[in-house]
């Protein structure tokens, strides 16, 4: 199901007219009947004027997105600038056009987002990879701050710092290890000293490399 | 037009050869010396050692080099290729790195080794044409990625995303 969404009878022609055949085709004409829509229809895609009434703007679109996740999000605008583009590319909508798009491109627009493609211009698409350039740094370097933090532990402390991540309990634990229960403290005690964190669910983290021990600022100098 | 510098690290001399004899001679483009010795190995067998250097010493090459664009190898497995685009891209940040693929390289690679801030990838099979083109696409600052990929990308980011509880791509801020 493709939902069109614009509140100009033009426009819904001419993009129905460029993507006929392609699915069932559904209408909004107004942003109550669009989030109705989506909620209820959950369309695999949606075209979506940027001018629509009531819209506002990049924040609207990412509350439209989370009434249907499924739903893929291409945008069509009267201005066309880098920041307006971009800004909707940030919050993750698949694509991105000019309003009066020429039909025959329409199409193969819906079709190349359809099969997992963005629709992004090249002047654009750097700046995506840089979103995960520099999320993947990031991640490393937090990765590299556990590892250290980790190898500061005993083994027998990694051991137990290890099933509190995989969410054991304590005296889980000290029946996996024949120990009782207050040595299995004992250890998490100095565990917990020397990742300077104050609880399981936070060591837990840890240990599974999404957080920091320390806040990022710190770490990356 | 100005003249692009383009060298190339590959540890296999057939293939070096090949890019080379490619782009050399084209107008505006100037290819440098090899980052990656490995003439011992005949052409088209597959070196068993996956760096002919150490990661260091290419840094210092590269940087010594100074090429815009620098095509790389990638291996379809192992961890040198994609710490050395790492290094690079952190140590030469005026380099400009595309890898280079075969069929045998999965796209979790590509993918990884664009993370690790290759700006491009094409396979050694390509057209010389496309080479050409993504020379000078890259050159302007731009990369050369398909937009299959780019959803891929799309998906990665996202996904890492509300793995890390963040609410907007917001990230570099």
């Amino acid at each position: 199901m493709i939902l069109l969404a614009s509140s100009s009878q033009d426009d819904l022609y001419r993009w129905e007219r460029g993507i006929y055949g392609l699915a069932p085709v559904s209408f909004s004409t107004d942003l109550a009947m669009l989030c109705d829509q989506l909620t209820k229809i959950k369309p695999d895609i949606l075209l979506l004027d940027n001018d629509l009434p009531g819209l506002d703007g990049s924040e609207g679109i990412a509350l439209l997105m989370r009434l249907s996740l499924e739903t893929k999000f291409i945008i069509l605008s009267h201005v066309v600038t880098d920041e307006i583009e971009w800004e909707l590319f940030r919050i993750g909508v698949r694509g991105f056009c000019k309003i009066d798009v020429e039909s025959g491109l329409l199409r193969a627009v819906v079709e190349a987002v359809r099969k997992g493609e963005l629709w992004i211009r090249r002047s654009l698409s750097w700046r995506l990879l840089n979103e995960l350039v520099t999320m993947t740094r990031e991640q490393n370097q937090i990765r590299r701050t556990v590892s250290e933090l980790l190898s500061n532990l005993t083994r027998r402390e990694y051991e137990i710092a290890t099933l509190v991540g995989n969410g054991e309990s304590n005296k889980q634990i000290a029946r996996r290890l024949s120990i009782t229960e207050r040595t299995v403290k004992a250890h998490l005690t100095e565990v917990f000293r020397k990742l300077e964190v104050a609880d399981r669910l936070k060591l837990a983290l840890i240990v599974k490399g999404s957080v920091s021990p320390r806040p990022t600022s710190q770490t990356e100098h | 037009m100005q003249t692009i510098t383009v060298a190339i690290a590959d540890t296999n001399a057939g293939r070096r050869k090949k890019l080379e004899q490619l782009l050399g001679g084209r107008p505006g483009i100037k290819v440098l010396g090899s980052v990656m010795n490995g003439s011992n190995m005949a052409a088209g067998s597959e070196p068993a050692a996956v760096h002919a250097i150490p990661i260091e010493d290419a840094v210092i090459k590269v940087n010594r080099l100074s090429p815009r664009i620098l095509f790389i190898h990638l291996d379809p497995s192992g961890s040198e290729s994609l710490t050395l685009i790492e290094a690079l891209n952190r140590e030469c940040p005026d380099t400009f790195i595309v890898v280079l693929t075969d069929e045998s390289v999965q796209e979790e690679r590509i993918l990884q080794a664009l993370a690790n801030g290759a700006r491009g990838y094409m396979s050694h099979e390509a057209d010389s044409s496309y080479f050409l083109k993504a020379v000078r696409v890259v050159d302007d600052g731009e990369i050369w990625v398909p937009r299959r990929m780019l959803g891929l990308i799309m998906d990665k980011v996202c996904a890492d995303i509300s793995l890390w509880g963040r609410g907007s791509l917001d990230l570099a801020s």
